[in-house]
């Protein structure tokens, strides 16, 4: 009797499918999308799956999205206008969307901080965050798939240069041995070790200093120690020369632990940060003036 | 073009701008200068080729640049010229991405690319009365938060009506660059960019010295046809417009004002949906995506000078949103402060300068639950004790905190000491000047909880006699630096002696030489040994060569062995490394 009973439920279940539509969604996202929003509609961050088996009584095949984007704690702290949504008439078999369909940035209503801050910066607060698609019918009033997904949004600051700082001037005696280079971590600091690269570049004569930053071959481009913050360059240049480059300007390319530069406004720069220009001069040369000023006048 | 032929029109530069120099026309008139420069490196290594490469090439073997900076005034007409320029086609800007010039390796540039290519410079500023025009590279910087510092190929007009100030100017600050691939002869590949185009304008009033009030609007705009081999992503094409209203205010006590609001609208991703959110357009200027965002900064500043002192404060805000694609590599999300000040005390013999500001980041907290808080202070005191005896102190101190399970804090106290006596017979004065830097550096993570401690000393001891009857003027030099920290134990040792000899009026032999050891416990020392040879010499009135030689031997110690290179090498790497620097100058 049992087996029968079995039988029976399989058979009820399977009519039940066979009459209706069956609609999967699989929401692949990311666990640490890129930071920009807008930036989901490039595969890197995922992908939303709904795939799609017409029945034999309900085969409708247009549907509606519902997001609802919610905090660590599972407040909800955006939700998308359903009567605004896209209507999508799915093919038969697998729909492939891009997290920016399942985002529905244009039509996420957001509370004002975070409205606010998706105006100023196109991103979110860092923190954990859960993101909720629903798949309704074309009239916006029956659910028929739904899938939750956790991510983690995270944005990178470039180091900020210490030192040299911006236009400091170095004794000539002692930087044509030795300049000690100084910058701040990457925040928030990476679980993965932060690769930094430090580059320095002569300011040939007549250039600006963004010039020579622009095309000139780094006299210096050496990867500092994993995680450290600081490098000591022995230049062993003829800096005290009077036909010597004085002015450089130097940056700290920040990479990943791959080695792909940490993201930013306007990936254009690699992931360099802000450079700072820095002078060398020669004490030496001033005081001997001056000697010799006071002994002519003097005489 | 070729070599000879642009060689033959520098040249003709060269030659009409003499000519022109030595005419004797009461209208015509030259000034400036121009001048020829030559750097030859070479370098020479024992073993020669191994792997790692335990040295490699930090400049290019021939570099050949030229410059050409007269001015030409002629009735009303003043016309500033700027040209300088490398004069190596073949060469491959080392930034190809933000520099907007790259190519394939083996090609060369044809002539726009060599006029346009941001490591060049042609520029020429005709003005007539009021008018100015300017034409081909050119650094527009109308203000702080809208132009910026990248140099522009384009053309444009600066009008002074009365008190009226009209800007206008358009060009190309980043050249399209082709996407090429990693590969075997070109590992790193080229990024790519699209061709950036900008346009600019200011309309303001203007009293010289006393102030400016004005209008910039700044708009950029990459060009998304501008490449056939589009670069991959993250590099985007991005759209910017800034707009801001500066004003400048001086007044006849002393007082100085400055203020700067600025908004931005930056689309980072051309490429994403047309959308009225999250920010709305802006016309007719902005047609907003949803990669658009919009937001604003804020400079101020105060300050006051009196006779022999001088105090300032200044405020500057930069919303995390903010930015403008003239100055690409401004760090946003920040608020800071500074205060400083200069006076004399002590009968006028103690001069001291100090400054001290906070800096607040991450103010939207994109980049983690806190802000992030940094400390500037430094202060600088000299006093002239007598006539003989003076000392300089100064002490910096930069402290950097990012709380939070992710954070990181490093504090950096540094304090210097420079005592000068000098003293005189009948014969010759003589200096002697110490120079002790202590340096505390601590970077503190939380996750690893691990605290590294930086410790650095530097102590210089300069001494330089001086012969009043003598062409001969030598100087001598003594440095120690020690870097003590967890993973490193360096200890830098230098001497160094040099002179310049006088032979004539016009001519100037010079020489130095410098010799170091530098011990990274527990190796043994590296050896390194700095010659460095030359002249200057006034060839002819206002035209001057000068020429410089320099050899760089450095022999590796334990810290390098040779069996830790492939193939093995017997005994401990070694290179020798030339550089010679000449260049012609001319004054007009």
């Amino acid at each position: 009797m049992k087996k029968y009973k079995f039988l029976l439920i399989l058979g009820m279940f399977l009519t039940i499918h066979t009459l209706n539509a069956q609609i999967t969604l699989n929401l692949a996202l990311n666990p640490r999308p890129q930071p920009y929003l807008a930036d989901w509609m490039y595969p890197i961050n995922g992908q939303m799956i709904i795939s799609f088996l017409p029945g034999t009584v309900v085969n409708d095949p247009s549907v509606k999205l519902k997001t609802t984007l919610l905090d660590q704690s599972r407040n909800i702290i955006g939700v998308s206008n359903i009567n605004a949504a896209r209507v999508y008439t799915l093919r038969q078999g697998v729909n492939q969307f891009t997290m920016a369909d399942a985002l529905q940035l244009q039509n996420l209503m957001l509370p004002g901080n975070v409205q606010s801050l998706l105006q100023r910066t196109g991103r979110l607060a860092a923190g954990d965050y859960y993101l909720q698609v629903e798949l309704y019918n074309s009239g916006g009033d029956i659910v028929r798939a739904k899938q939750i997904s956790h991510f983690t949004v995270i944005s990178y600051q470039l180091p900020v240069l210490m030192q040299p700082a911006n236009e400091a001037q170095l004794d000539a005696h002692i930087a044509q041995s030795m300049i000690t280079f100084r910058w701040t971590s990457l925040i928030p600091a990476s679980t993965e070790q932060t690769f930094y690269r430090i580059q320095v570049f002569e300011i040939l004569p007549g250039q600006t200093p963004m010039q020579a930053f622009r095309g000139n071959q780094p006299i210096l481009d050496e990867p500092a120690k994993r995680g450290i913050t600081q490098y000591i360059w022995r230049p062993n240049l003829p800096m005290l020369d009077s036909t010597a480059n004085h002015r450089f300007i130097w940056t700290i390319q920040s990479m990943d632990a791959k080695g792909i530069p940490v993201p930013n406004a306007d990936m254009n720069t690699q992931g360099r940060s802000e450079p700072a220009v820095f002078t060398i001069v020669n004490p030496t040369v001033s005081v001997e003036k001056k000697i010799k000023n006071d002994v002519l006048n003097n005489h | 073009m070729n070599q000879i032929t642009k060689i033959a029109l520098i040249l003709a530069l060269f030659l009409t701008s003499e000519v022109k120099a030595g005419e004797k026309k009461d209208s015509l008139t030259v000034k400036g200068d121009m001048g020829i420069y030559y750097e030859g490196y070479g370098l020479n290594k024992t073993p020669g080729t191994s792997t790692p490469d335990f040295y490699k090439a930090r400049k290019p073997w021939n570099l050949l640049r030229y410059s050409f900076n007269p001015v030409f005034s002629y009735g009303k007409w003043e016309i500033p010229v700027n040209f300088n320029f490398n004069l190596n086609l073949g060469q491959n800007n080392f930034n190809p991405g933000f520099s907007g010039f790259g190519m394939p390796p083996g090609m060369k540039q044809n002539f726009w690319q060599f006029l346009t290519n941001p490591v060049n410079n042609f520029g020429i500023r005709p003005k007539i009365g009021n008018t100015e025009f300017l034409l081909g590279t050119q650094y527009v910087k109308y203000s702080d938060l809208s132009t910026g510092d990248l140099g522009i190929f384009g053309y444009g007009v600066n009008l002074a009506p009365g008190k009226f100030r009209i800007k206008l100017f358009k060009g190309v600050s980043q050249g399209p660059v082709k996407y090429i691939a990693p590969s075997i002869p070109n590992p790193n590949g080229i990024p790519g960019a699209y061709q950036r185009n900008q346009w600019m304008a200011q309309l303001g009033l203007e009293k010289e010295g006393k102030y400016f009030a004005g209008f910039n609007i700044v708009k950029s705009v990459d060009k998304t046809g501008s490449i056939t081999s589009p670069p991959l992503f993250p590099i985007e094409p991005q759209e910017n417009m800034v707009i801001s209203f500066l004003t400048d205010v001086n007044t006849d006590k002393g007082w100085k004002y400055h203020i700067e609001l600025g908004q931005s609208f930056f689309t980072r991703n051309l490429n994403a949906p047309l959308s009225i959110t999250p920010v709305e357009d802006f016309k007719p200027f902005i047609n907003s995506h949803t990669s658009t965002s919009k937001d604003n900064a804020v400079m101020l500043g105060i300050a006051k000078k009196g006779s022999d002192w001088e105090i300032g404060t200044k405020f500057n805000y930069y919303g995390a949103g903010y930015y403008t694609a003239g100055f690409q590599f401004m760090t946003n999300d920040k608020m800071e402060y500074l205060l400083n000040t200069r006076f004399n005390a002590w009968k006028k013999k103690m001069n001291i300068v100090g400054s001290i500001g906070e800096r607040y980041g991450n103010l939207s907290r994109t980049a983690g639950p806190d802000l992030t808080k940094q400390i500037i202070a430094n202060i600088n005191v000299f006093t002239q004790f007598t006539d003989q005896f003076s000392m300089n102190a100064g002490y910096n101190n930069f402290g950097f905190n990012s709380p939070g399970l992710s954070g990181y804090k490093s504090v950096s106290n540094e304090l210097t000491f420079n005592p000068v006596y000098t003293w005189n017979s009948t014969t010759m004065s003589n200096l002697l000047s110490g120079t002790y830097t202590w340096s505390k550096y601590d970077e503190t993570t939380i996750l690893p909880p691990t605290t590294t401690k930086n410790n650095t000393q530097t102590a210089l001891l300069l001494y330089v006699p001086t012969f009043f009857s003598s062409k001969v003027s030598p100087d001598f030099s003594l440095m120690w630096f020690k870097n003590s920290a967890p993973t490193i134990n360096l200890t830098l040792l230098t001497s160094t002696a040099g002179m310049s000899w006088k032979m004539n009026s016009k001519f100037k032999l010079k020489g130095q030489l410098q010799y170091s050891l530098s011990t990274t416990s527990p190796f043994t020392a590296n050896k390194n040994l700095l010659v460095t040879s030359g002249f200057d010499w006034e060839v002819f009135k206002r035209f001057t060569w000068q020429l410089t030689a320099t050899a760089n031997v450095y022999h590796y110690g334990t810290e390098l062995p040779g069996n830790s290179l492939t193939p093995i090498y017997l005994g401990n790497p070694a290179y020798f490394e030339s550089i010679l620097r000449t260049g012609l100058q001319y004054k007009f």
